[in-house]
């Protein structure tokens, strides 16, 4: 049946298409219900992405019956998201890992043997150790996307004695981070709630959560107490909400910032009082801006020149309640930390630093740790050399691509185990031929998920793991403007033979002899983390509210005396940083213009549907209804003149590869540019709803990095488009 | 002083960002299949690249006054509750599906699992426990406004005495209760 219908314009008459949706077949998991049905409420926390949303689950004889947004919590802000409600479909999913498997046919062929625990234990510890004795710790790769047990996994690969964990940051905002940490000694939160002047590129919002962000930005704009300007080469749903939007040249971003400035400064508009009290290096920026003019950034930028003065003047008078929002996933183009750190200086220079409205340092809960044993420091140099490449990053996290080319190199040694936990690199990762290569080139390849990925379709072993609404977790403390704890326990009992990653590491740790630094139970850890929150029976309290909210939050000015130290070099706001010069980096931010598409080829981007949490919803049949299959976004006028139709299917092509999926002709994308959702095409064929359904943006990204980070820049990429 | 209760939604259609939230929220509480749907949003895309405008637009059931369904229905199956909600009887519907030509908004479907007409009632079990209907309570921007239309001092005639609004197809004279703020 199709729902949708035209609206009535308040303004006039209705033209215009509808877009008919298409439903799918798939009947849901049918709860059972009877009369009289027993019916509790548990409070939780989501795990449907990273926003951890406060959640009361409705429990109804066993049975998951609603989730609901716990109204307690000020970063989720009493609402429950698509992908939340649709929880209930991870836990009944038919298709999710059940129980331990262990590889029967070839990597990537799909043909599995179910394995006792005992099993898939030994047979991993055995390879492990066996990887070990041949190429030392080091040889083994542990990789791992931020959760509330990740730290088990993490710690399992070091007390191992490998270097080489590597996180997700530089699949996503490591950019944006290392430009706010080498400006401010730290990476500040966005008073979005209170701001009446936010200028966003790119980061859309609206279709890509973050609390309490997106729901600020809602009201704020909305409501008319805030003006939104919005840059982005498509036409996205923020974009239609935002006051003004512009569809910018690709990867020009910076210099329309560096115009921005020219205006402020030339114009003597910035906060004198808090650049001479709290920055350093504000002389150097005044000539380095000079000749960067509103009219030499309209050639680059295609937003003309007379907007750009208008919105910096616009924007310094706002100020300090304005700000140039940071966005999140950052890994857009080569240049991507120098426009991050742009964007920080003209924000700081301005004065909305730490006051209402403006950039506020976020405010932190500090939890108890359990004491555990210590192991020794792993002693091999990182796969990645991130020391030597990537200097000025967090070394944690790792750098993935460059991670990538040398185990694909082997050098400067071999690593020929990979153990990843929730993670899929097959999808996260750029240019997916070479991940195939980097399994294949493995020795061994170990994966814990709740799901089958298309990495774990490649893996050898797969631990499953119980949902998040079966498992117990550790606490999590939430930064931020409203820095809040969360806690998440099981509302059923899980429903398979699956455990959580404590266990799965226990059950590992044992056979690798390291159980003495995993002696301890949930319960215990989660003890050692709670007792010095200033509640009584704080775990008590965690258990009946899920969620506690301290009571003296929002904090502002806290930084704002000429006492305050800031964590960098020189104690102040760097707007020029020596650190940067000596590593030999631009110190302040200098526009190279980003690579141009060769003649008869458009630039991929990428991008987001709030529905869809990356690769990794787009399974789950309540939400895959809204988009059972993704499509190439074709401008009429590059349509035309490839002379393909709405519908028809298109091969595209760059040098990573090919794929062949259906156009969609919009009006709503830049005519140089062409746009795809991630998650679809996949190649694990339990994921039956896109397996093969659609293409597969990671085929097509070149492998490309942000310098300074070693963030992945996704928006790199250009693209033949060819009728099939 | 106590009145009578007339249940009813203020719907701000600007703020909605087309995020189903509401949509699956709806299933999930209703136990609704993924065939169908009790709630939906229209959608509207206008003008050339790069001029373009968007619009957004939460629907369902509207909760009519006089409700055409109850009229037409032979058993009694879909009637009116004291406190405004249109609801369905399963037990006594025969699917003879006359409600789903005579409603004005198309929010009736016919459940072929279960031979019966099926349609939003403003979350009836949860509104009797004293909660807002599921599509209210979960959206991120909280587009919808639940209330008595009768409580003078209720956020619904506060949203309505503030602001201008307009009802669907009022010329279909069924006194629809859902509120679309302009």
């Amino acid at each position: 049946m199709d729902r949708r219908r035209f609206l009535t314009w308040t303004a006039g008459g209705a033209v215009g298409a509808t877009v008919a949706a298409s439903i799918s077949h798939f009947e849901p998991f049918l709860k059972k219900r009877e009369a009289g049905a027993t019916r509790v409420e548990v409070p939780t926390t989501c795990e449907m992405c990273v926003n951890k949303c406060s959640v009361i689950a409705v429990v109804e004889n066993g049975v998951i019956h609603k989730l609901n947004p716990n109204p307690a919590s000020p970063k989720s802000r009493g609402m429950l998201c698509a992908r939340g409600n649709a929880g209930i479909q991870q836990v009944y999913e038919p298709a999710r890992l059940k129980r331990p498997l262990i590889r029967a046919g070839e990597r990537g062929e799909g043909k599995w043997r179910p394995a006792t625990w005992d099993e898939a234990w030994d047979f991993t510890a055995n390879k492990l150790l066996g990887v070990k004795d041949k190429y030392g710790p080091q040889g083994s790769l542990w990789s791992s996307t931020e959760s509330f047990q990740e730290t088990f996994f993490k710690n399992l690969g070091l007390s191992f004695g490998s270097p080489n964990i590597v996180r997700h940051p530089t699949l996503c905002l490591a950019s944006v981070n290392l430009a706010y940490s080498a400006t401010f000694g730290t990476v500040p939160a966005f008073d979005l709630a209170n701001a009446k002047y936010v200028i966003m590129s790119g980061a859309n919002r609206f279709e890509s959560f973050i609390t309490p962000d997106t729901m600020d930005l809602i009201e704020s704009t909305t409501e008319r107490k805030a003006r939104l300007i919005y840059l982005d080469p498509r036409f996205t749903v923020t974009a239609a909400k935002a006051d003004e939007w512009y569809p910018i040249k690709p990867g020009t971003d910076l210099a329309f910032v560096l115009a921005m400035l020219n205006v402020i400064i030339g114009e003597s508009r910035h906060d004198k009082e808090f650049v001479n009290t709290y920055t350093v290096g504000f002389d150097k920026l005044i000539d380095h801006i000079k000749s960067f003019t509103p009219e030499w950034a309209e050639q680059e930028t295609e937003i003309p020149a007379k907007h750009i003065v208008r919105i910096a003047r616009e924007f310094s008078d706002a100020a300090p309640r304005a700000v140039y929002y940071a966005g999140r996933r950052s890994s857009w183009y080569r240049e991507d930390f120098q426009t991050r750190r742009a964007q920080a200086i003209l924000n700081a220079i301005v004065g909305s630093w730490d006051r209402e409205g403006g950039m506020v340092p976020n405010g932190k809960i500090a939890l108890g740790e359990y004491d555990f044993f210590p192991w020794d420091d792993p002693v091999a140099p990182r796969i990645d050399e991130i020391d030597k490449n990537f200097p000025m990053a967090a070394k944690g996290d790792g750098a993935y691509l460059k991670l990538r080319e040398n185990v694909l190199a082997g050098a400067p040694y071999p690593v020929k185990a990979w153990m990843i936990h929730k993670q899929d690199p097959m999808n996260a990762l750029p240019d997916q031929a070479k991940t195939i290569q980097m399994l294949q080139q493995m020795d061994f390849v170990g994966v814990i998920d709740v799901q089958m990925s298309d990495t774990a379709w490649y893996a050898d072993v797969i631990f499953p793991e119980s949902t998040y609404l079966e498992r117990q977790d550790p606490v999590e403390a939430m930064s931020g403007i409203w820095p809040v704890v969360v806690y998440r326990q099981p509302v059923i009992k899980p429903l398979h033979d699956t455990k959580p990653t404590l266990e799965i590491v226990q059950g590992l740790a044992k056979r690798l002899n390291l159980s003495q630094y995993f002696d301890f139970t949930i319960e215990q850890w989660v003890n050692a983390q709670v007792k010095e929150l200033p509640i009584e029976a704080p775990l008590e309290y965690l258990k009946k509210h899920g969620i506690y909210v301290p009571p003296d939050f929002p904090k502002y000015g806290t930084t704002l005396n000429s006492e305050h130290r800031f964590v960098t070099k020189s104690g102040k706001i760097e707007i020029f940083s020596d650190r940067l010069q000596e590593f030999g980096y631009d110190p302040l931010p200098l526009y190279h213009p980003p690579a141009q598409s060769p003649p008869g080829t458009l630039r991929l981007i990428t991008g987001r549907k709030a529905y869809f949490t990356h690769a990794n919803s787009t399974n789950n049949p309540w939400l895959n209804a809204f988009d059972p299959e993704n499509r190439l976004w074709l401008n009429p006028a590059t349509a035309d003149s490839l002379g393909v139709a709405d519908g028809q299917l298109v091969e595209a092509a760059s040098t990573a590869g090919a794929v062949r999926l259906k156009v969609k002709v919009t009006q709503e994308i830049r005519p140089d540019c062409v746009f795809m959702l991630h998650g679809f095409g996949k190649r694990a064929k339990w994921q039956r709803l896109v397996a093969g359904v659609g293409a597969c943006d990671a085929q097509l990204l070149e492998t490309a990095w942000d310098k300074v980070s070693g963030n992945a820049a996704l928006h790199e990429t250009f693209v033949k488009v060819r009728k099939v | 002083m106590a009145h009578k209760k007339r249940y009813a939604l203020v719907i701000d259609s600007k703020k909605c960002i087309d995020c189903k939230s509401c949509v699956v929220a709806c299933r999930a509480e209703n136990n609704v299949p993924l065939r169908y749907s009790r709630n939906w949003i229209d959608e509207e895309h206008r003008g050339e690249w790069p001029r373009l405008l968007a619009a957004y637009e939460p629907g369902q059931c509207q909760q009519c006054e006089s409700p055409a369904c109850v009229r037409v229905c032979p058993t009694g199956a879909s009637y009116q509750r004291p406190d405004g909600i249109v609801a369905i009887n399963e037990t006594e519907c025969v699917g003879c599906r006359y409600c789903i030509i005579a409603c004005p908004y198309d929010a009736r479907f016919f459940r072929e699992d279960k031979g019966v007409v099926e349609k939003c009632d403003f979350c009836a079990k949860r509104v009797d426990r004293g909660e807002v209907p599921a599509c209210v309570e979960t959206c991120p921007s909280k587009v919808r406004v639940f209330g008595d239309f009768n409580d003078p001092n209720g956020p619904v005639r506060r949203l309505l005495e503030s602001r201008r609004y307009y009802t669907k197809k009022p010329e279909a004279g069924t006194g629809p209760q859902i509120y679309y703020l302009l």
